[in-house]
This record gives structure tokens, sequence and C-alpha cells, in this order.
């Protein structure tokens, strides 16, 4: 089979270079290895404030709205993070003290939501809180299960009962100016956080749950669908194991699934994420990148690749693909002409793309934009 | 080697990162709390299991082998495999006669085959229904399949001088559902590979592909089953012949469940056996022509089944759908439609059942297509009984597509 | 009687002083145990878990080995809940010279193991990870014990004699009167109050420690601190002990524990300054993995979850002034003889295979020192959960159709786990999904095991110990202790302490799945949980 490019993964990366391409009438595919790290999006595209040119179009007419506003967004643990691009299920406040008085709400028997921790966090800041816990019929079923009382389930139930659920939560508010909810509503449906705030009589903030997340899903929901609209192939639970490269370009490459089947494509990028999602791999030796053995920054001796502080940056973490300006990805030293490396699978190595979701963006916009230009040269 | 230049484990259990993604993508889950959904049945219970069978717990039985965990999965965990091969492994209750009789479809197949009319008859009464309720735990709200009088085997015997003709050929794998219930699909394949100039033969006495058997306890027969089927394929294959297919479960567990749950090594007929639809896109890719005709029109809604998921195949299906001029073709979302083979057959199933494919369902009616388009023999039988839309597949739309 | 006087004060919640504690309330003492830290965080919870059955001593130290075999006995009849009954292997592979096994199992009949020779075959069928080259085998009744339960199991059976336990408490000092030492003073490290205990006997029980409590009080105790590492592998891949039929050496032996295995060990004289802070070096998990896989083939290419060291209090020969306790390993040093200074006791050297026989003689010591005559029913008495051999019959006793979770608590609570079956769901919701705890579990913990921070949790319940390494659970157990103690700042920093002390295990080994899952865990922590 063969396409204009060949995308290899399939998470916020990927499916901004997938879209960006199909937008511009070139012919993709995505080879995504399963699921991917948007299902643990905290909701914030962390080292962004401001969308990069295109990207609030591609989401916006993915049905995704994104907004920042300066200052500070408040974390599932009860602590504070300076805002950054967030999806409008995150709230932003001026400073830490987000209100007067504030009402948490959670769900009896669910633990994967930190209201305890959260009323502390707030309670420093000199913002009184009261917690309520819901106790749903509705729920009842999800709670026979020891283990899958988790955001997505309940979500699936909110998907459903949501506006029962938000009576039930208003007849709770007495003077509260804050009620804070945990991300477990709109699953499916972008509007729902939405109109949750519209008829509740306070501030709603929803905030992060241990994973999978919520607002995660759903962005790679409707990222994909907006993908697969405009006429691009997403092969899921596949995988790239093999490349077919000659003189330095990339010819096809083979997957798990379609074998001896493969993809041919003019470019191809490989945005197959960091160590989670093995877009690089490690042992005892050295860490390199599986598909293509192109060329990893890293430290030589191991006991360097780690901070003996867990909550300290660690090096390993900044190790990436090597690239060239305009993002080839380099074997042996040398670019080779038509793949491009974009997102985590850089590590730290390209600084000027930020980190995190940022780099996802910004990075794939820009092979984009060098794979646009090459073909007008 | 060097030591610890990679590590592995039984299906990739220790690779899980516990991440929880495949529980979003569980479709029981949603439906039953007495499934421990794949995370905890799959790579949390195999440490466990490693340490003492005790810990083997009953509730997997619940698992559908949808495999959507799997292509779920981030880290390429294994996780249905693993739930099944531990079904297979510690579950040693003997399986209960109704479950014998589903898992038993070519059995069945062939002895209900000769009086077809009376059989669906007898199963379209309220009556046995009833009886099969009360006495098999067979939901009577279950439509049956019906069975075809004359098998698709017989018939293709006939035909057997024609295809000779042709100049190149291959072997099809058909299943017990072309054979015993709808022969009209096979009988479109043969005319589609026709159009291209390849004849069908049929393989040297296929036996059930034993899914159902691995579902329902009887792996044993499975394994039988399966030497027998490797055997028959790779005698084909070593004529230098392709085998193709036409259910999407058949094929996954020719290709995956033999190796992976049965122990049966198929790696020499891995690479010639493939969907008929892949055959036929790879044919046309190669600069083969297909003719249609200029009046087709048809809305098309394509459902992926769980097992051509899996397969990562559906993109061959879905291309050659959107091939034919006149189509209109919206793409499902994924999702399970709860049939599962046998699993949706039986009482204590039935509710969940339904539950799992309801959503399917409801875009279904929301997309009002003319038809559904879909790989997968038991999907078409939920879709169908559930929604009341045809539903064909691909090959069959290929067939009726062309001039 | 004044509240903090008591008949004895035992200083040290490793498995000696747990066990010291248990056998004199036992006899009816009252009796207190301070701990630094928390139960078992010494040597006790830093070794193989092996239930020895002492042949790995029979060529060399008979006297221990008989002491092993005894208490091997005595243990899976008093203590069933800690104990796995596997069954061990000493095999020999082509480089090990075949004729030392004549020699070994003779030594091994002599002292009372009960070892037989097998057929390699047999061995290989018996044990299938077991390097298939071998050219020889012996079977003998090796087994898994787990130090953290037993320790917990001694202490709560203390408790419900009456015994009181302070853990998270320092001794900063004796309190002397004349030639007698009459008390300590302590300072509760998590809430920094400080009180004195006063008892005519104190027992230290401190380990390697043990050396700096008796300068405390003014006495040698001439130690050396030895480092073993080990590793952790994620899953079991042997289901029986395997050992080298040869010279014990580093790195022989590989033992089943729970849901994993270990390796180990080595041995390295270290600093007393060290013994706080030892590590695993890079050159010791090379060493491990090289011999480990030479027992187990698939070890080369099986995940790895932790590397950890314990040290070894062992005790100098020339320190000693009656020479006689040094061949039995064992160490009990009455003061007042040996220095004369009166009302301490110090009790060291021996094994975690051997705490009861420690405690026993330790609390002979207090018993005459207080004139007191009771017989030591240890020996005989089932720690509190093992009043049942089997946990599979525990667990169809406490629940008709039990779930993996309810048949994991009872293979670690015993009989206990009667206490966790409440029939509220609430109980029943898992907290650690790798090892398959529950809320109960957990509660129990805290209520009934003294646990207060989220390791003394892990100890207690094997939250954290699983695959992920704390991922989930570390969060969600904080919410039950914040609930528990209501400090719910100080619990929700304990997070970071606790991931601090799970990273530090996992770095030394971090590769592969190791570090897929370190990536993972830290962007859930600091990024989407702001940790």
């Amino acid at each position: 089979m063969k396409f204009n490019t060949v995308i290899i993964g399939g998470g916020l990366c990927g499916l901004t270079c997938g879209i960006a391409l199909q937008k511009a009438g070139r012919s993709t595919a995505i080879i995504s290895t399963g699921q991917n790290a948007l299902h643990f999006f905290s909701g914030s595209f962390e080292s962004l404030t401001e969308a990069p040119a295109r990207m609030a179009d591609l989401f916006g007419e993915a049905g995704i709205r994104l907004h920042y506003r300066e200052g500070v967004r408040l974390m599932p643990l009860g602590t504070f993070r300076p805002a950054a691009l967030s999806l409008e299920d995150i709230s932003f406040f001026p400073k830490p003290k987000i209100g007067e008085k504030a009402l948490i709400v959670s769900f009896k028997r669910y633990h994967d939501f930190f209201a305890a921790f959260l009323a502390d966090g707030l309670e420093k800041q000199g913002v009184a809180c009261r917690i309520e816990w819901l106790d749903l019929p509705e729920l009842e079923q999800l709670e026979k299960s020891p283990s899958e009382m988790r955001s997505v389930q309940i979500a699936r139930t909110m998907d459903r009962i949501w506006e029962k659920v938000v009576g039930e939560i208003r007849a709770l508010v007495q003077d509260e100016d804050i009620i804070i909810l945990p991300q477990v509503f709109g699953l499916k449906d972008t509007s729902v956080p939405i109109r949750i705030r519209e008829s509740l009589p306070a501030q709603v903030v929803f905030v992060g749950t241990l994973p999978p997340s919520v607002p995660g899903i759903r962005t790679q929901m409707l990222l994909k669908r907006r993908y697969e609209l405009l006429g691009g192939t997403y092969l899921t639970g596949d995988e790239a194991t093999d490349a077919h490269v000659h003189e330095g370009r990339v010819h096809s490459i083979v997957t798990k699934n379609l074998d001896n089947h493969f993809l041919e494509a003019d470019n191809f990028v490989l945005a197959s994420g960091g160590f989670f999602s093995k877009g690089l791999k490690s042992n005892p030796f050295h860490i390199f990148e599986p598909v293509f053995g192109l060329d990893v920054e890293q430290a030589e001796n191991r006991s360097d690749w780690y901070h003996p502080q867990f909550m300290h940056d660690q090096p390993y973490m900044a190790y990436g693909v090597k690239t060239d300006a305009a993002l080839h990805a380099l074997r042996e030293g040398a670019p080779m002409q038509n793949l491009y490396a974009a997102g985590s699978v850089l590590g730290a190595t390209r600084p000027e793309f930020g980190s995190g979701a940022g780099l996802a963006v910004r990075s794939a916009l820009a092979v984009v934009d060098q794979i646009l230009k090459t073909e007008a040269e | 080697m060097k030591l610890q230049e990679y590590t592995e484990s039984k299906y990739n259990f220790e690779e899980c990162m516990k991440c929880t993604i495949c529980t979003a993508y569980c479709p029981v889950l949603q439906v039953n709390p007495l499934y421990p959904g794949p995370k905890q049945a799959g790579p949390d219970g195999e440490r466990l299991r490693l340490k003492d069978p005790f810990f083997f717990n009953y509730a997997l039985k619940y698992c559908l082998n949808c495999k959507r965990c799997e292509v779920a999965c981030p880290s390429g965990v294994k996780v249905a495999d693993l739930i099944q091969s531990a079904r297979i492994r510690y579950d040693h209750s003997k399986p209960k006669l109704r479950d014998r009789i589903l898992a038993s479809t070519d059995f069945m197949g062939s002895l209900a085959r000769p009086f077809a009319p009376m059989v669906n008859g007898v199963t379209k009464m309220g009556v046995t229904k009833a009886v099969l309720d009360g006495t098999m735990k067979i939901d009577k709200n279950r439509t049956f399949p019906k069975y075809s009088g004359r098998s698709f085997e017989a018939w293709l015997k006939r035909q057997a001088p024609a295809q000779a003709a042709f100049p190149e050929q291959v072997a099809y794998y058909h299943g017990c559902y072309v054979n015993y219930n709808y022969p009209q699909l096979g009988k479109d394949l043969v005319k589609v590979l026709n159009a291209l100039g390849v004849g069908v033969q049929l393989l040297d006495k296929e036996k059930c592909c034993g899914i159902a058997m691995i579902t329902n306890g009887m792996s044993q027969q499975a394994t039988r089953h399966a030497r027998h089927n490797v055997a028959v394929i790779g005698a084909a294959a070593a004529k230098g012949l392709k085998v193709v297919t036409t259910s999407s479960t058949c094929t996954l567990t020719l290709r995956d469940e033999y190796p992976g749950l049965l122990g049966v090594e198929n790696q020499v007929v891995r690479d010639s056996l493939l969907m008929a639809t892949r055959f036929i896109y790879e044919k046309l890719e190669k600069g083969a022509q297909l003719r249609f005709r200029p009046d087709f029109h048809k809305r098309i809604a394509y459902h992926t089944p769980c097992h051509l998921e899996k397969l990562g195949w559906g993109i061959f299906s879905e291309k050659l759908l959107r091939m034919i001029p006149g189509v209109e073709f919206t793409m499902l979302d994924s999702n399970c439609c709860g049939i599962a083979g046998t699993y949706g057959f039986k009482k204590e199933n039935y509710a969940a059942s339904q539950a799992i494919g309801a959503p399917l369902f409801e875009q279904i009616r929301n997309v009002n297509p003319d038809v559904v388009a879909c790989d997968c023999e038991t999907c078409k039988w939920q879709i169908e009984m559930s929604t009341q839309y045809p539903v064909a597949n691909p090959i069959s739309i290929l067939a009726e597509a062309l001039e | 009687m004044d509240k903090n006087e008591y008949d004895v004060i035992i200083v040290g919640g490793g498995i000696t002083g747990a066990g010291t504690q248990r056998d004199c309330a036992m006899r009816g003492l009252r009796t207190l145990l301070i701990e630094r830290s928390d139960i078992a965080t010494g040597a006790t919870g830093r070794n193989h878990g092996l239930l020895h059955s002492g042949a790995r001593y029979a060529v060399n130290d008979p006297e221990s080995a008989e002491e092993c075999i005894r208490e091997n006995r005595i243990l899976r009849s008093i203590a069933a809940h800690c104990i796995d009954e596997t069954d061990g292997l000493f095999i020999t592979l082509p480089e090990d010279d075949l004729a030392y096994q004549k020699t070994f199992v003779e030594a091994c009949r002599k002292a009372g193991i009960d070892a037989e020779i097998i057929d390699p075959d047999l061995a290989r069928r018996l044990e299938p990870a077991v390097n298939p080259d071998l050219i020889g085998a012996v079977r003998v009744p090796d087994g898994g014990v787990d130090p953290f339960r037993l320790c917990a199991a001694n202490m709560l059976d203390a408790k419900l004699h009456g015994g009181q336990v302070r853990l998270h408490t320092e001794v900063t000092g004796f309190i002397r009167h004349g030639d007698t030492v009459v008390g300590v003073r302590t300072r509760n490290l998590t809430t920094g109050v400080a009180e004195d205990f006063y008892a005519p006997v104190i027992v230290n029980a401190g380990g390697i420690w043990g050396h700096g409590i008796a300068e405390l009080a003014g006495v040698h105790v001439g130690m050396y601190p030895a480092k073993g590492a080990l590793l952790v592998f994620a899953h079991r891949v042997n289901n029986m002990v395997i050992n080298r039929c040869r010279k014990p050496a580093n790195a022989d032996i590989l033992v089943p524990g729970d849901t994993v295995c270990i390796i180990g060990t080595t041995s390295t004289r270290i600093p007393f300054e060290e013994c706080d802070t030892v590590a695993v070096t890079p050159e010791e998990v090379t060493l491990l993995i090289t011999e480990g896989a030479k027992m187990a083939p698939v070890l080369s290419s099986t995940r790895i979850l932790r590397a950890y060291a314990g040290v070894r209090p062992l005790v100098s020969a020339d320190d000693d002034p009656t020479g006689r306790n040094i061949s039995r390993g064992i160490v009990c040093l009455d003061h007042e003889t040996r220095d004369g200074l009166k009302g301490l006791i110090t009790i060291t050297g021996g094994k975690l295979m051997t705490y009861r026989l420690m405690a026993e003689i330790a609390t002979d010591a207090v018993c005459r020192k207080l004139h007191i005559d009771k017989a030591c029913e240890t020996a005989t008495t089932p720690l509190p959960g093992s009043e049942e051999r089997s946990y599979e019959a525990v667990a169809r006793k406490i629940w008709e159709a039990p779930s993996m979770a309810q048949k994991a608590a009872a293979a670690r609570m015993g009989t206990s786990a009667a206490r966790i079956q409440t029939g509220d769901h609430l109980d029943e919701a898992l907290i650690c999904e790798c090892e398959e705890v529950s809320v109960g579990e957990v509660n129990d913990a805290i209520e009934r095991l003294d646990a207060t921070t989220l390791t003394d949790l892990r100890r207690r319940t094997r939250i954290g110990m699983g695959t992920c390494q704390g991922e989930f659970c570390a969060c969600r157990a904080a919410g039950l202790l914040a609930k528990a103690s209501g400090c719910v700042e100080r619990e929700r920093n304990g997070i970071a302490d606790f991931m601090q002390e799970r990273w530090k295990g996992n770095f030394p080994i971090g590769w592969g799945d190791t570090l897929r899952e370190a990536e993972y865990t830290q962007w859930v922590y600091k990024h989407v949980l702001g940790l």
C-alpha cells in the first residue's frame, strides 16, 4: 500500500502531523501500537502557553477548544502548577487562593480522586473546604467490582446521568463559590463539562483523577475521528517492526500485522514516543531506537542515566533520537533523506520545541512544514 | 546474547505497565461487574497464578476473547491470550452439554443440514426456544442461524471442472458458516475471484477452526482440529496455493490462536493464509481490474469485527468497498457487537451481550444505511437480530456490484 | 506503678526483638518494644526470605545446620502463614565438583537434615527453571519465609499478651543508677516528643545498630557490618529454592517468595557509617545476574524489579570473652557479667531462621535476672494467623467463592484474614492491584499492626511491592492513612518519600520495562497528579 506519508505513532504528535498533512491534501497512514499517552493526559499541554499557529484551528476543527490565561491551575493532590494551554475542562486562577469556600464532591467508594488532599492544599491557601460524597444507585453495579471503580467507567455512567447528578450537587451547595469535581464528565461529549458549569451556582473546577484520563481519552477520540474524516488511515494495534532503507532513503515499513504487505511512502515520520511508548528502548548497555536503529543521544555510562532522587529531572528522559536542523533523523551520523523524527522520541535534544505536549505539537507541525517545503522544491 | 539484553515473558505479561488503558476498552467490564477486567484477569492475575494455580478465578469465563484489550495495549501484552490460556491451563471443569453443542459448529451443521427446513422451522418456534431456554440455557430471544439445505462443499465440488479451467488457483477455507448456513457467501467469493481470473478449490477436507471449542473449555478437541487444518492448509501451500478465507474469526484462529493458545505450530502455513479481501486488494494493487455495474448505488456502514481489528486487516475491506463506484461509505466507530461467537447465545450472557452491542446498534440506526458491511458471521446474526438492518460480507457486496 | 514502667524493654523491632518481646510477653512479663524505624527494616527485611533447611551450613557449621533444621520444623508448625513449603534443590553444574555432593549429603544427614540425591532428570521435571545442564541434584526441605509477616505476627502476639510497641521512636540514651541501667530515653521521630521508659532489664536487639545502642550504654560489642546485595525478579520463575551444591559463595541462592523470586547475595565488609545508606553497585548487579543465570538460565531474560542490600550483624570473635558463642552464630551477652553493667542484655548474631531460638535464649536470660521460672512456649504455640496450615482452606472457610484478592489476603494473613471479612463492598475495593491488597487489609494493618506510613504498610501488606512499584497504590493508600491519622499533609508528603524509597531500588536495574515503568510513574506523579 502506498501513501504520501507514513507516520509511526498515533498519539498527540502523530495525529497532529497526520491531520495537518491530510488537510494539505496528502494521503497518510498512522501506525499506532495500541493506545497512547493521551490516555494519561492532564488536560494541559505542558510547555505551551498559547497555541502555535494552526494548532487552534486543527484542534478546533476536531471539536477541541483550547484556552489559556496567566495564573495557576489546581492539581489532584492539592498543589498548584503554572497555567498552561489547556482543554476547556481545566480552570485557571490568578492565585492559589481560588475562592472563599469550596465544595469538593466525590463518589462513595472512589479511591482515585483525592478530596482530602485537595481540601488540605486549598485550606493552606485560605479556602474553606467541605467534602461531600455522592452515593448513587447508578454506580452500585460498578462498586461491586473491587478494581474497576475507575474514572472511565464512572464517566460512562455519568454520560447517561450527569443531569441528575448535577441536580444532586446543586442541592448540596450552600454558600460556596467554588465546586470541585473529579474529571469524570464528558467522555464522549465535549459539551458536558461546559453545560455542567452553566447549570451550577458556583464556579466549577474539574480536577484530575488517577489514569485513565477522561478528557485525554476524549481528546484522542476526537483527533482520531477528525483524522479519519479527512481520509487518513489509522492502523490501530499494529506496530512498525522493520524498515527497508536504501542509500539513506526509507522505501517502506514492515508492520507486525501486515507482515509482507509493506507500507510504502515518500516520507516517513517517526512519532513513536519515549520509553513508555517504546519509541526508545533500553537494556543494560545502551539506549536505542528499535525500528531504524537511529542515533540516540545518551550518556555512555549507565550510572549516569539516572538521578538518585525520584522527583529530580532524570537524565534518561532527555535522551532522544538525533536529528539535523530540518528534523531528518540521523543514522550513523548521516541524515535520512525522507525520515523525520518528532515528539517525545526526540527527548530534550531539541529544546526549542519545548517538552511534553508542546514538543509533540510544535515538532509535528515543523515536520509537516518541512515535508511540504521539500515537495515544493 | 548478553545478559538482560532483552527480556521476555509469557504473552508479554511483564511488559504490562499497569497503565489501565485495557480497562477502558473492555466491552465486558462496562456491563458485567463480576468480570475482573482484562488487567486483573490478565497480567495482574498471571503473577499470582504462577505462584499457585489456586489463584485462578473462574470469573475469567466472562471474557469474550474479543481481543480489544490487546489492540488497545500500548505495551504489546497479549492480554486476551493470557486469559484464555489461563482458562485452558487451570479451568478443569467439564464443559456443559449446552456448551459442547454450541461449540461443535461443524458436527451440528452436518447433522442439521439434511433436515434444514425442518430444523429451521423448529428453531424458529417459540416452544422450541422456550425449551432451549429452560433446559439448555440458550437464550430464548436469540435468533438461530438458519441451516442451508445444500452444503457449499457439495456446490463447489460440482463446479470443480469449471474452476480448474482458470489460469490462477486459490484454495478456500470456507468455515462452518459458509458450508452449512450461508453457502451464498462462498458463491459470491467464487464469482469475484473468477472475475479476476482466479479459480477456487476446496481444501482436502477442512475442519471447523475450533474457536468455539477453545472458548468453551474443549481445547483438546480444538487441538485435534488445529493439527488437521494446519496439515491440509500446509498441503495446499506446498502446491503453491494461497488459502483464502471470508471469516475474520476463523482466520485469526488459524493464524494466531493455534500457535498462541493451542501450541500448534503453523509458521509454514501462516504466510499462505489470508482473508479474501486482502488477496483481492493485493491483486488489484498489482494491476488486476474489476468492472463494476454503473447503476450500483448503496449507502454502506462498515463495522470492523473485533477479530479483524486484531488482525489489523480491516483496511483491506475498507479500501475495497470505497473502490466501488456508487458506494457511500461510513466507517462505524470501533465497538464490539456483543455476540462474540457462542458467548451471546448463552442465557447468562444475553443481557450483557445486548448491552455491549447497544452503542453500535444505535450508531447504525443513526446512519441508517442500506446495508451494514462486516466480515464476521456472528456479528451479522447479532446486528441483524438487534437492528433489523441487513448485514453483508464485503465480498458479497463486491459480487453484487460486479458487472 | 508508673505507666512508663515495664518488666523488660526491648530495643529493636527486627525479628529478634519482636520474637523476644513475644516470648517475654508469653511468659507473663510486661513488655515494651522500641524501634527507631519500623518493624523488619534492618537485616530482617533485607535478605532472601529463605527458610533454611540448614543444608547450606551442614559442611562448614554443623551446629548452625542443626539449629536451622530444628527451627525449620518449628516454624512450619507455628508460622504456617509466613511459610512457603517449596522444598529446595542443591544443584551441581558441570563447572562444579560432583564429589562435593557426597560430602554435602553426609553432613546433612549427620545434622538431621533430610537430604535426598535425585536424578537430574527428576530435578528438571520438579523445577523446570533449573539449569538443564545440571549434573547432580539434592532435594532438601528448604522453603520460603516472609520476614515482614513473621515479624508482624510476633509483634501482634506480644500485643495480644499485653505487650506495648513504640515504632518510629529512637533510643537517645540510657538512664543509669550507678552501675545499673534502669531505663531508656527516647524521642518519637514523627512527633518529636521525648519520653523516658523504665524497666529492670533492657534487651538490646538492635542488629547491626545494636553496636551503637551498646555504645550509648557505655559498653562495646564488637560487631562488623557485612553488606549483602540481592535482586528481585518481577515474577516467580522457580517454585523450588535453588542452591549451588558447593562451598557457599556469592549469588548462589534463588528463592521464590510470594509473587517474586530473589537471587543473592554478595558479602562485602562496610564501615558502620554506611549501614543506613547501603546501595547496590553496578558490579554487584552484574555479578548477581551472571551467577543467577547459571542456576536458572531464564533469569538472563527476566524482568528485574528491584535491587536492594542488607547489612548482616556479624560479631567479631576477638571481642567475645567466652569464645563459646561464636561457632553457634547466636551471641547473647549479659553485660553484668561481661562489663559490670547491670540490667542490660545484648542478643545478636544468629539469623532470621533462628530468631525464635535467639528470643528464647534472651528471654531465659531476662527471666533469670527477674527470678522468674517459666518455660518457653513459643515453639509450640502458633502465631496469630497460623492456626490453619493451608491458605486455600482458610480462604474457602472465610469466603464461599473467594475472589483473587480474598485468596491473596488469606495467603498473606492466614486465619487473620477473617478480620477483613466485613461483607461491605467498601472494604473489598483494591488499593494495590499488582499484589491484590484491599481497603480492608490496609485498614487492618493501620489499626492492628501499627502501620503509620506507606512504607510501613508495604511491609505488612505488600502494597507497592508488585510490578508497578507504587504507581497507583501509593496515593490510594495515602488517602486511607490520612483518613486514619487526620494528618493529611504528612500523608501526602509521605507519597514522595515512598516513591523515593521505591526508586532507590529501581534505578540500579533501570533498563527495559523497569525504565519504561519509571518514566510512566514519574509522568503520573509529576504531571498528572502534581506531586
